[in-house]
Order: C-alpha cells, then structure tokens, then sequence
C-alpha cells in the first residue's frame, strides 16, 4: 500500500446520494437496551432501543418492519413496508430540555453542554473520507438549522469553522473560518481543538471550554428539526461517492450495490482506513457513526506480526502525540501496563499513524488500546462485561 | 451474527493500511548500503578480504540460527539481521585475521550482542561492536591492522599518529584517506564507497541525519578544540573525519537502532557524545582507532538520553499520580 496518501483533500465529490433499501436491517445496538421484543411490529421512527450511556442518543427503525431477532449487540428487523410514526415537535424551551429531546431523536449529544467556545470540524475525519463536501454546498439551510439548534444549548461567545486548506469552508453566521493543513491526522477532534485553541486536551477528558462537532452532527441535528423525525441515517463514503445510508444496511448489501466482489480473507472496513472498523461478516450493519465503507483485499492491507520492537523510532517520529508507541507496545506485549502510564498512554488519540509506519509490523495501536483497556479495568472496579461494551465503542477509559 | 457467514472476512484493528517497509527491506537495503564499501575492501586487500566477509557472514548467520534453536524461538534468519551483524563485523577487522579469529568473533557478536539480550531489537549494545570489543581485548595482537598487515605498503595513520606522533603523518593526503588507501578494519577504511552507502540511506531514511551529523560534529569540534590547544601535537580535524571508521562508526554503527536514541535532540547529543569519545580515546587511550569503543561507551548513555523527550499531548497525565495529586503536590 504504498500508493496510500495522508492528504485530507477531497477534490470535487458529487451530489448526497440515497442508499438504495435493503430488505432487512440489522441494527448495532452495542450500549442499548432493547424495548420491544421479537414479533413486534415497527413503524419507520418507532424508539426500538435506548441507550444505556448519557448523551448517546436512542435508537429508531429506520424502516418499517418486524423484529425477527435480538442479539447482544444487534436487532435484525425484517423490512415489509413503509408506515411511518408520527412526527414529534421540538420543545419551545433551550437548553436541558433541547438536548434531552434530540438525545430521545436519536442524536449524539454527549458533548453539547454550555460552553465559550464552539468549534465545527469540517476537516475530513480520514483520507478517503469526502462526506462533509457535499453537506457544506447542497445542504446549508439544514446546516444553518442545525447550528441555531446547537447555538441554543451551547450558547457560545464564539464560533469557529475548521477545514482543510483546499476543501471547501463556507462559513456560517458570527462563524470564524480556520484552516488547517490537509493531513491526516489534522482532523481528528484533539488535532483541531488544539489549531483553534492552542489548548492541548486528553482523548478522554473533553475540554469544559470547548464543543466541538462535525459537519454531519449539524446535519443530522438540523434534519430532526426539519422534519420532526428521528436520526436513523448516516452518511458515508463509498468509493468517491456520498450516500445517506440508513443504519444497520448490512455491509454485505453495500458492497453488493457498489459493484463490487467480496473475497475471502478481504477485510470490510466500516470507515477510513486508519481508524475504521472491520465488518466480522457481510450481515453486520452500519452504526451511526460509520463514516465511509471500503473493501481491502487480503494482500494489500496489512498484515501485523508478531515482530519484536526493532526500536527504529519510526512510530515515534510521525507521532503526533508526542509518545512513544513502540515502547508501550512492549510494555503491553508483557502486560506491564502499569508501566505504560509511564510512557504518557493516556495522550495517545489513537490515529494509527504508528502502526502504518512500524517496519516490524506490529499491531501498535491494538497493543495500546489493550493496554488502556487492562488499565481501565485496573482503575476502576466494574465488571469486565460492561468495560467490553464501553471498549467495542472505542469509550475504554473514558472519564465520567 | 454468531456462526460465521461465506465469505469469512479478515477481522482486524487499525490501521489497515502499511508504509509498505518490512525489517528484511531495511535489512536489505542496508547490506546493499554497504556493497561499495565491499567491493573497495575486496579491491585494495584481495581476496583475503572477500575470505574474511563470507566467513563472518556464514558463521552470524549460522550462530543465529542455532541460538534460535536453542532457545526454542522462531527461525529468524531470514530478516538478513544476521547477515549484516556478521557484514558489519568484517568491516572491523584487518584482512589478515586468522579464521578462527573471524569464527569467535562474529559468533560473539551474535551471541553476546545480540541473542544474550532477547534477539533483534533488545540488545542495548550495537552487535558488531560487542563482537570486535571481545577480539580486541582477548587477542589484541592478531587485531592490530598495522602489525597483521607488514607485507602492505599502504600507511596506517592512526597508528602513526599515535607512536610515531603528529609528523609522521604530514605526508599522508587528504585524498589517499578518502579513497580508502589505508591500513585498518578492511570496510571501515573504504570511506568514500561507505559515504556513499551512507547517503544512500539517509536518502531511504533509513538512516536520520541526526546521529551521523551529531557524531560528526563531535569528531570535527573536539579534535578542533585540541588543535587550538596545541597544534603541533594534535591533529587537525580533517585528519581524524577520514582515518580509521570513523565514517562507518557514524553511519552504520552508531545509527544501530536497538542502541541509539530517538528523537532529535537524544539522537544529536548521542552523536556528539560519541563523536567527542573517539577523539578522546584517539588521543590518551592505547588504542589507536576509538570508534568502537566510543560507541559501545556511548550506548550505555542511551536509556538516559531517551529520558530526554517532549511533553506528550495534553500530558502528562497517569491515572497512579492523578490519584496521589495532592501527595506529590505536597512534596514538592
């Protein structure tokens, strides 16, 4: 894979396509709890399950259907018409209340608290990734709908408009635009906070002075508003084409209206290269945060070993965190991972820079994720069950 | 989701994608670094030389492969460490060195600097210097380049230098050191073929410019300093960049990764620190080249030098002293 490029720049993408419709749906519900059981009867926008942590949002049918089945951690509905719920309207007040009902609309509003500073990141997530370009030139009323929305809880002084130089950034009301180099990792949360603020924050530890979002959170808060209806979408790259895929399509289904051909041993992943997810098979379904889909064949991807450190200091180098991931990966490979925390585990923002560079092809990152996990679980005393949930969302040791 | 689905797919974390480099690549290409440097070896001692390379290449590798056998680990061999361990090796010694000084030699340099510590990667020493280190000590007669080599006519200037002082070598050029013409480590002389390997490396980057600048700077800094002091005693500058290895020493022994530093100011203090090491041990120490123990002396600094390190992103922060806050605070 030496053609891969860390440039951020998007070039010119088409129109936000639609998703064509599966004919079922199997919906991730990895920190929900379902509530309704197999047999029943959904409406498009009918609540199936709520959420188990503060400020992520509950989950809606995206279609009309029957649930055949629950799982752990997905809800397979079969889909056989198009009766819609009802609309529901916003309430009038802002603040607690606002947020609470696009928390119930399905709308991740974790982060939206009062604060100074509000920041939208506009800066493609990874290379490969185009989806905010066509939201910023087709979809600006939904944008302005979805900033006033965001405007009421947050009640900012200031506003900024992050993008990558080159990209496309036309700014909002009252809304600073900022540029920042077009590459990766640039457009990672902590990158950009850091290029608006110069404050440099902890993965885990959002900053109390700053929000920050993502031209597709705006998006999704000004379509609630809109249309009264609850989040069941999400937008992702396909190719170099954008589409609005409702969640829980199988990936399989995807790949299939794509064009392309799944081969065993390929990898699936659910997102960019560098950080996305891999699919563990064709039926598993898009989350609401799946931001592009790409099929790698088995031998261009990489294939980690189990090498040891040569001490190069490639990872170093090309760290933006400033840490040193070879030594916490021994430090993991031999579970010392007490000893991580010496080498500042906690400021790793997890971008994969290290492992695309590891001559020895070590998987640094999962060392690292495992090493936060272990300390996690070392820190805080609650059960291994929950703490699996928490880290299959990429939350382990998140702070409350 | 539970029973697995055709076609079975390849689960993984990220990153998913790769610079494409691979340890046998690096490996690689460093022992194509080094091939110019070979060949001048081969050209200017004869096949004495070519004899004392492949010996010591077969017996790194072969000494690898039986540690790996014996400590019931996984065949190694074939990410070519071994191979250039055993090259590198060679370089140091005279052409004239006996085969079972070649035998012990390498297969110290495998064993004591490299397996002893876990393998490829662990070892805080640079390898091929472990193996020279034990040489020199145990047989110093047999390693000595000038007195191995009294059928050569080609001068020696380290070893002039050092008994026969500053005069002896008014006569030697610039020039005739630069192409290799020379006593010394049969590699380590070749220093415009080995300028060229090295910066054919820094080109690849496999090789950063920090440790050999570093080393470099220290070499051309200190011997200047000693030429103020006394002139007609020290040597000048150029003098001590061109004799010995001390263009191997900077780009092929002191960049060893296991042992050096990371980070640009660790990796320039390891450099100078180095560089100011061979010119002290060149001027009071016995032995007339002092690269090599200058480096193996400056690899024991390195666990100190990679103390010296930025502050990480947001940090520092650990949850043990996140805890004990109002302790250390306290203290303090």
């Amino acid at each position: 894979m030496t053609t891969f490029s860390f440039s951020l720049q998007t070039g010119e993408t088409g129109p936000l396509e639609k998703g064509s419709e599966p004919d079922r749906l199997r919906i991730p519900i990895p920190c929900h709890t379902p509530i309704l059981s197999e047999g029943d009867q959904v409406l498009v926008g009918t609540k199936i399950a709520i959420a188990n942590h503060d400020g992520s949002g509950d989950m809606h049918a995206p279609m009309a259907g029957i649930i055949q089945d629950i799982l752990p951690y997905s809800m397979l509905i079969k889909v056989n018409g198009k009766d819609r719920a009802k609309t529901k309207k916003a309430p009038s007040a802002d603040g607690a209340p606002l947020k609470e009902w696009l928390r119930d609309m399905g709308a991740q509003v974790k982060n939206i608290d009062k604060a100074p500073i509000l920041i939208i990141n506009a800066v493609p997530p990874e290379p490969g990734i185009s989806i905010y370009d066509p939201l910023l030139r087709d979809y600006r009323k939904t944008l302005e709908l979805g900033l006033e929305t965001v405007q009421r809880i947050v009640k900012p002084s200031k506003m900024f408009l992050v993008a990558a130089k080159g990209n496309r950034a036309n700014a909002f009301a009252n809304c600073t635009v900022m540029h920042v180099a077009p590459t990766y990792p640039n457009g990672i949360d902590e990158m950009v906070i850091k290029a608006v603020t110069g404050q440099e924050v902890l993965p885990d530890a959002p900053p109390d002075d700053t929000v920050i979002l993502s031209v597709s959170d705006l998006y999704f808060i000004g379509r609630i508003m809109e249309t009264g209806r609850p989040l069941t979408e999400t937008i992702m790259t396909i190719g170099n084409r954008n589409y609005l895929i409702r969640v829980g399509t199988p990936v399989g289904f995807l790949a299939e209206q794509a064009g392309a051909t799944v081969q065993p041993g390929d990898r699936i992943v659910m997102g960019g290269p560098m950080r996305g997810l891999t699919a563990i098979n064709l039926e598993q379904g898009v989350g609401k945060d799946t931001t592009g889909l790409q099929i790698l064949r088995k031998d261009e991807s990489l294939k980690t070993t189990d090498n040891f450190c040569l001490g190069c200091g490639e990872c170093e180098r090309h760290c933006p965190a400033r840490i040193m991931p070879g030594m916490i990966s021994r430090c993991a490979e031999f579970k010392q991972f007490k000893r991580a925390e010496d080498f500042h585990i906690h400021s790793c923002i997890e971008c994969g820079i290290c492992g695309y560079w590891c001559k020895a092809q070590r998987p640094l990152l999962q060392y690292i994720r495992l090493a936060k996990y272990e300390l996690a679980l070392l820190r805080k005393d609650e059960t291994p069950s929950d703490m699996i949930v928490q880290a299959e969302t990429g939350q382990a040791g998140e702070k409350e | 989701m539970n029973k697995p689905l055709e076609p079975i797919l390849t689960v993984s974390v990220p990153p998913h994608v790769h610079c494409g480099r691979t340890i046998k690549g690096y490996m690689i290409e460093t022992i194509a670094a080094l091939m110019p440097a070979a060949l001048m070896a081969t050209y200017m001692f004869g096949m004495g030389a070519l004899r004392v390379m492949a010996l010591s290449c077969a017996v790194a590798v072969t000494t690898e492969a039986i540690c790996n056998k014996i400590m019931g680990r996984k065949q190694s061999i074939d990410d070519f460490s071994g191979l250039l361990t055993g090259l590198l090796f060679s370089f140091l010694l005279p052409a004239s060195a006996p085969w079972w000084l070649v035998t012990v030699g390498a297969a110290s340099s495998i064993i004591l600097g490299k397996m002893i510590f876990g393998g490829l990667g662990a070892s805080p020493l640079c390898a091929p210097v472990v193996g020279w280190a034990v040489c020199r000590i145990s047989w110093g007669t047999v390693m000595d380049t000038n007195a191995t080599m009294l059928s050569s006519n080609l001068p020696a200037p380290l070893q002039q230098l050092k008994y026969f002082g500053l005069d002896s070598i008014q006569s030697i050029q610039s020039s005739t050191l630069l192409i290799g013409e020379q006593l010394g480590g049969l590699g380590e002389v070749q220093v415009i073929a080995l300028l060229l390997g090295g910066a054919f490396l820094l080109i690849r980057r496999h090789v950063r410019w920090e440790i050999p600048t570093g080393f470099i700077a220290g070499i051309l800094i200190t011997t200047w300093i000693y030429q103020l002091i006394d002139p007609t005693t020290y040597a000048p500058p150029m003098f001590h960049l061109l004799a010995g290895g001390t263009i191997f020493g900077a780009f092929f022994l002191a960049t060893d990764s296991a042992s050096s530093p990371i980070g640009l100011i660790p990796c320039l203090l390891f450099g100078l620190i180095a560089g100011t090491m061979v010119i002290i041990i060149r001027v009071y120490g016995i032995y007339p080249d002092g690269v090599p123990f200058a480096i193996l002396l400056t690899n024991l600094f390195t666990p100190l030098l990679d103390r010296i390190r930025p502050k990480p992103f947001g940090g520092p922060f650990s949850y043990s002293s996140k805890d004990e806050e109002g302790a250390t605070c306290e203290k303090c």
